[in-house]
């Protein structure tokens, strides 16, 4: 699993949506992360005195598996730079026409 | 695992479901080119809400639903 900073992990997840549009699939996964680096001690100390979240955001296509961290600092960049992402790589999907009133009116 | 049928019900189940246990659900999505489908999934470890789509038109809705979460889960609010 490949840690990477913000920008350079979207860059990845739009390779990974480029060569998954022939066949399989790309599966991203988000969770809040407390910044613990060591596992919880046994007396029950907390594992993280003054918890900083941050968001946790994995992606992964066939075996190539890409991750980052996302500070408080940078969610609103990450955030519509995702987006832009999805809306540009998530097109294949199928358009409903909503019949219109005249059209059914003049049926 | 169980699939939602509906969106507005998705997303309001999933909410209270994220809001119980923030540190311990996550979040997944999947897409698949080939077959244009759309999958969506929440989990606390404990229950699974999953919505599935083929439509075009929900990609914005379910794209909204992911930057709230994302901004929430990187802010200190419980």
């Amino acid at each position: 699993m490949v840690l990477l900073g913000n920008d350079e992990f979207l860059m990845e997840l739009s390779k990974l949506f480029q060569k998954a549009r022939s066949s399989g699939s790309v599966t991203m996964t988000m969770k809040r992360y407390d910044g613990r680096t060591k596992p919880e001690p046994r007396d029950g100390t907390p594992v993280v005195k003054n918890p900083e979240f941050k968001c946790l955001v994995r992606a992964q296509s066939r075996s190539k598996k890409i991750s980052t961290v996302i500070e408080q600092r940078d969610v609103e960049k990450f955030t519509t730079a995702y987006s832009n992402l999805l809306k540009t790589s998530v097109n294949g999907l199928k358009r409903l026409k909503k019949p219109k009133k005249k059209a059914m009116a003049a049926q | 695992m169980t699939f939602i049928p509906n969106w507005e019900e998705f997303e309001k189940s999933a909410e209270m479901l994220y809001l119980r246990d923030p540190l311990n659900t996550r979040y997944s999505i999947k897409y698949s080119h080939s077959k244009g489908v759309f999958l969506v999934k929440i989990t606390d470890n404990k229950k699974c809400l999953q919505y599935k789509t083929e439509v075009q038109q929900d990609v914005r809705k379910i794209d909204m639903f992911i930057s709230n979460l994302i901004r929430h889960m990187a802010s200190n609010d419980n």
